[in-house]
């Protein structure tokens, strides 16, 4: 019997494994041809990442029911690892066990929880997919979903079943009560056990090694490869795009995606990562308001493309237009996914390609790259203006060849040319004034960073402009540069040093902050009920989460928004969309101010420019009694507060 | 096919246009350059007859060093090669462009074949002299048409709709011709950046061209006063909705 | 002394004979002498017409047409030409101004040569009060000439009020904000029987035809009141505006190069103004 049942397992072994392997070497391959990606260094960063994210769950936690269903089955995954084989070593002799952990008490324990747990957890995962049905499944292989929570049941149902038959007929090696639910079980199949054992442990293992051959067909195929995918995600500035280097002969550059095979090897990871949970779906604030993108469908569309080696091109053919356009690079997505998928690259590497290849994108957006290309500035107003919203406030200008002030006040061109916009720069000087700060303006030799060229996938537009400011400010001798607008900040202190350009960048909520620290403004707090709308470049990017609010507290009485910090909600204009129309859905600007309105606050309180214009804009559209300030402007009014009492 | 385009550099100049010390110049810090916009749409024009009918094209301008960011601008878009003649910051007037650049275009048809078809802009967003692609016209001894908003080849000539009061008036032109064209002739598109790439190293032909003595010599420019208009607020906000009407009616149009 | 002129039925001919007449006693030559419209037959008409009268100068209106002839003259003649005046003074040489940048920079020049050819920019000189001038006969023109001709006429496909010629004209810009949003653009036009006119910007945007863009190189236009709506006012724009004779801008930017130069303004959100004023007209009705 032994031998037959030997021969029997290694004929499915081998047949299993073989067809697994095919399988996994064909996706391996498929990662190798990818295109290269740096994601090698800083091992410490990595190794934390895979600490908190993958063995602490700590993404899948947030939302806590499904975090400690899945928590439940991937810790019973890893606990009960070792039975695969003890089940294995078992088919073919019943008599004999794993040496050593086979005998173990404790782990007899562990396997009996951990395999009630795992089944709490797949009954749990049914619930909610079946009575609660949340609407983040939309799109998904619900199908496909339901056959792996079965597979799964029926591993953990096997194997319990298998022990119990086993303490009937005295098989275990391990103290039985240690096991106490495979136990209890015991008493109940005596009757049967001696055939039940046999069907158990070999439905086990064949339930097991289907499942292996499988997985590699299917989305629980994250289990394999999530873990590699967080660990090869960003350590640097989440806010950080990766360059295009077009110094290399024009047949070597990669112009972001145009085929699947144009992915770097981490995209076609991150498509493979892909467990189609929808936690990023559920986020994306184009898809609450009804835009055709969905950061989950599009990634699975993606991973289809990829694995099914169509050499079409992504666009239109798996992905439309709309959904590379429909991205507010908010983050949220990526903030999200349990499984390290980088969303953003994917949009960005899509859009080089249709803006710098085909020169295909909505023609608005072509005005605005036009304007920032020959004029400097997306609005294609003269540079010379650049000066008119500082008319009459006595704020230095540095000429070309003057030593460089403490602090370089980078304007940025919303403020220079939206009249809006403006109020938070003349703030701003007038309080860096009022405390004292040596700074200055760069005036008409400010050109525009560049962001939203680049967040249209204008990469070559990009790098020229901020070639062309980091000489200025490398020639200028600036060290340390305050700026009113998160993306100038983001892309200056995330982004510049890759083009040379290395300073201590700071946001003006951080920088007025702490002048109200150290005591150099005081603003009088007033009975303004303030809500502050997190920016998604400051907040989420790159973490400025407190200082905003110390401020607020500073000039008013705080109440929160539901989607705060970390898990704000998009004002519309990232992703260079502040310069193209939203075609469908509701404008996500008037979702936001509802959000802001319903919390019963008079202040929107906003740190960028151009949360400042689209929240306004919500703000008029919608009839809402909120009033749209920069936290500079309650400050200035704070602090003339003060003054006059 | 051969098909040559004729542009010239401009500057943007926003709303107010400064000017140089000695009132002979636009002061031209800070202000970004482009190609005069009806002609942008003559070289898209070009290039898209090349696309569609074999052969090459040729760029050319009369203009400064710099002149060359708008060749490459072009080359971008797709024309082949570029002939700048370097003006060396003298002003040709109309004339003396126009002669400069028979000379070259008549140099260029020597060596390579006739151009079946050369585009200018309507008129230039500067000096507006309306003259120059005439002037070249008579010079070669072509029919020329101007002021163009949609040009169709139809075998040995040209289909050509000139926009006028109450639509379109059409002339129907042997090849070979000269035609200006005005804007919205087309959409010019947005070039690729494997074009911008590859325009850097296409080839440009550069030469001074001698300049005569201008007979529509400058003296010198001068930003005109306000045209007289008040700039008298009627309000703000829609409580002005009333003064608005108000005057609406004044003017007789209500 | 004699000048020939190009005239035909317009205001700007009347304008244009205004100048000439500093140079001679005009006699006129009708643009409708050649029928269909054949701009080289009129100029080889011109050069005869001149060296017979030994004219002291020609002039015509500086419109598309007269350019177009009148460079064709030059270039025939191997004469300059000075498009575009607005002051021309007879002398040796012969001192313009003429209007560069569409008419937001003017150009003092001197004319060199024996018979100066000279177009007069439209609405920016009195029309003339005085007696028609005498007609100068056109003979049949040389078939050379007539290469270039109108051979068809082809009509616009769009109804509804054509720019050159409203009255009224309610235009949008970038303030519009969207394609949509001139909605209440073309609500405001409807209430006043006007047409709708748009910058660069929103052409470039996709939001509405070129047909529908005032500027220098769009639709140059002449209407009682241009009602400016969120447009900032560059050159380019400005330059279509010359024959407007009332212009209210409404802009959110008091400081807007079109608020500066405009006869009338409101400063606030076009997109509550606007709808105001049509309530407003409504109303009143």
């Amino acid at each position: 019997m032994t031998v037959v049942q030997g021969i029997a397992l290694a004929v499915v072994l081998v047949v299993a494994v073989g067809l697994f392997t095919r399988r996994a070497l064909t996706l391996y391959r498929l990662l190798r041809s990818g295109k290269p990606a740096a994601r090698f260094g800083d091992v410490p960063a990595r190794a934390r990442a895979e600490a908190t994210v993958v063995v602490g769950q700590s993404k899948l936690l947030q939302r806590l029911l499904p975090g400690l269903m899945h928590a439940a089955i991937f810790w019973g995954f890893l606990v009960l690892f070792p039975t695969i084989l003890i089940a294995m070593i078992g088919a073919v002799d019943p008599h004999s066990t794993l040496p050593w952990l086979g005998a173990q008490g404790w782990y007899a324990f562990l396997v009996d929880v951990f395999a009630v747990l795992v089944l709490a957890g797949v009954i749990t995962a049914f619930v909610i997919r079946k009575v609660q049905r949340p609407a983040r499944f939309k799109g998904s292989h619900v199908g496909e979903a339901d056959l792996i929570l079965a597979l799964i049941a029926g591993i953990v149902c096997t194997l319990l079943l298998w022990h119990a038959s086993q303490i009937a007929l005295h098989l275990n090696d391990y103290p039985a009560q240690w096991a106490p639910i495979s136990n209890a079980l015991s008493h109940l199949v005596g009757p049967v056990a001696p055939v039940l054992e046999r069907v158990a442990v070999w439905g086990h293992v064949l339930i097991i090694l289907s499942f292996l051959v499988y997985l590699p067909y299917s989305k629980h195929l994250h289990i394999l490869v999530a873990a590699f995918n967080v660990y090869f995600g960003r350590t640097g500035a989440r806010g950080r795009l990766e360059p295009i280097d077009f110094e290399k002969p024009e047949a070597e550059v990669r112009f972001g995606s145009a085929r699947a095979s144009d992915m770097t090897w981490k995209q076609m990871l991150d498509t493979m990562s892909c467990t189609e949970c929808g936690r990023c779906q559920d986020v994306c604030p184009a898809y609450a308001t009804g835009k055709a993108l969905s950061p989950k469908l599009l990634i699975m569309a993606m991973r289809d493309q990829l694995l099914s080696g169509a050499s079409t091109p992504i666009v239109p053919t798996a992905v439309t237009d709309d959904v590379v356009w429909d991205c507010v690079t908010c983050g949220a997505c990526v903030r999200e996914c349990p499984v390290g998928i980088e969303h953003i690259d994917h949009v960005i590497d899509l859009r080089r390609n249709l803006v710098m290849v085909e020169s295909r994108f909505p023609d608005e957006a072509g005005t605005m790259l036009r304007d920032v290309d020959r004029s400097s500035n997306p609005w294609g107003k003269p540079q010379a203006d650049r000066l008119q919203w500082a008319e009459g406030l006595g704020v230095r200008v540095l000429q070309p060849g003057e030593a460089a002030p403490d602090v370089l006040f980078w304007v940025g061109c919303a403020p220079a040319f939206d009249e809006r916009a403006r109020k938070s720069a003349v703030s701003t000087a007038k309080l860096m004034q009022q405390a004292g700060v040596d700074f200055a303006i760069l005036g008409p030799r400010e050109s525009c960073t560049g962001d939203p060229a680049r967040r249209m996938g204008d990469e070559y537009t990009y790098q020229r402009l901020a070639g062309e400011n980091v000489a200025t400010l490398n020639g200028a001798g600036v060290k340390k540069i305050v700026t009113t607008c998160p993306h100038c900040f983001n892309t200056i202190g995330n982004e510049y040093p890759d083009f040379g350009g290395r300073y201590e960048v700071v946001h003006h909520t951080e920088f007025l902050a702490q002048l109200v620290r150290e005591g150099r403004l005081s603003p009088a707090a007033s009975d303004r009920k303030i809500t502050y709308h997190d920016s998604c470049y400051l907040a989420r990017h790159n973490d400025v989460r407190a200082q905003p609010r110390e401020l607020v507290d500073a000039v008013g009485q705080a109440v929160e928004m539901p989607r705060n910090r970390e898990r704000t909600f998009c004002c519309g204009a990232g992703g260079a969309r502040m310069w193209m129309e939203e075609k469908r859905g509701r404008p996500i600007n008037q979702e936001r101010v509802r959000e802001a309105a319903a919390t019963g606050a008079d202040t929107l309180a906003v740190a960028c420019p151009f949360c400042t214009v689209m929240l306004d804009d919500g703000v008029r559209e919608t009839g809402a009694k909120l009033q749209v300030f920069d936290l500079a402007t309650l400050l200035a009014e704070a602090v003339e507060r003060k003054r006059s009492s | 096919m051969r098909i040559a385009a004729c542009i010239k550099r401009v500057p943007i100049t926003g709303g107010r246009i400064l000017l140089t010390d000695d009132g002979r110049a636009i002061n031209t810090q800070h202000l970004g350059f482009t190609m005069s916009p009806h002609e942008e749409c003559g070289v898209e024009e070009a290039v898209r007859l090349i696309e569609a009918n074999k052969g090459d094209s040729v760029v050319l301008t009369l203009g400064p060093a710099e002149a060359v960011e708008q060749l490459r601008d072009a080359m971008a878009l797709g024309i082949d090669r570029a002939i700048h003649l370097q003006a060396d910051g003298q002003e040709f007037d109309a004339e003396a462009t126009a002669a400069s650049l028979t000379e070259a275009i008549q140099a260029d048809e020597a060596a390579n074949g006739r151009f079946d078809l050369i585009f200018f802009g309507n008129e230039s967003a500067d000096s507006g002299g309306f003259q120059v692609g005439i002037r070249v016209a008579y010079a070669l001894g072509r029919p020329c048409v101007t002021g163009l908003k949609k040009v169709t080849l139809d075998g040995s000539s040209v289909r050509c709709e000139q926009e006028v009061e109450g639509g379109r008036d059409v002339y129907v032109v042997p090849l070979p011709a000269v035609l200006t064209v005005k804007e919205g002739l087309n959409l010019p598109r947005y070039p690729s950046v494997p074009g911008k790439m590859r325009a850097r190293t296409k080839p440009v032909a550069v030469t001074t061209p001698a300049r005569p003595e201008p007979r529509l010599e400058l003296a010198r420019l001068a930003v005109p006063a306000g045209q007289g208009r008040r700039a008298e607020s009627l309000g703000s906000g829609p409580a002005a909705a009333p003064a608005v009407v108000d005057m609406l009616q004044k003017a007789g149009v209500l | 002394m004699t000048v020939l002129v190009l005239m035909d039925e317009s205001d700007a001919s009347r304008q244009t004979l205004t100048l000439a007449r500093r140079f001679g006693e005009p006699r006129a030559l009708r643009m409708e002498a050649v029928q269909p419209f054949a701009p080289d037959a009129l100029a080889a008409a011109l050069a005869e017409a001149a060296d017979q009268l030994n004219a002291a100068a020609v002039f015509a209106a500086g419109t598309e047409r007269g350019n177009e002839v009148m460079a064709r003259l030059a270039a025939r003649t191997g004469l300059p030409f000075a498009a575009n005046c607005v002051a021309a003074t007879p002398g040796e040489p012969v001192e313009v101004t003429r209007l560069r940048w569409g008419g937001s920079l003017l150009e003092e020049a001197r004319l060199h040569g024996p018979r100066p050819l000279i177009t007069v920019a439209p609405h920016t000189v009195p029309a003339d009060t005085g007696p028609a001038p005498a007609e100068v006969e056109v003979k049949v023109p040389a078939a050379a000439d007539l290469v270039v001709r109108v051979s068809d006429h082809v009509k616009p496909s769009t109804g509804g009020v054509s720019l050159a010629e409203a009255k009224v004209i309610v235009s949008g810009g970038r303030g519009v904000g969207s394609k949509e949003g001139f909605a209440i653009i073309e609500e405001l036009a409807e209430l006043l029987g006007a047409a709708v006119g748009c910058s660069r910007a929103v052409t470039s945007a996709g939001w509405r035809p070129h047909s529908d863009q005032v500027g220098q190189t769009g639709t140059k236009v002449a209407p009682e009141v241009y009602i400016a709506c969120g447009i900032s006012g560059a050159t380019q724009h400005m330059a279509g505006l010359k024959g407007a004779k009332r212009i209210l801008a409404i802009n959110s930017d008091p400081q807007a190069p079109l608020m500066l130069n405009a006869d009338y303004t409101v400063t606030g959100d076009l997109k509550e103004i606007v709808p105001a004023i049509s309530a407003e007209i409504r109303k009143q009705r």
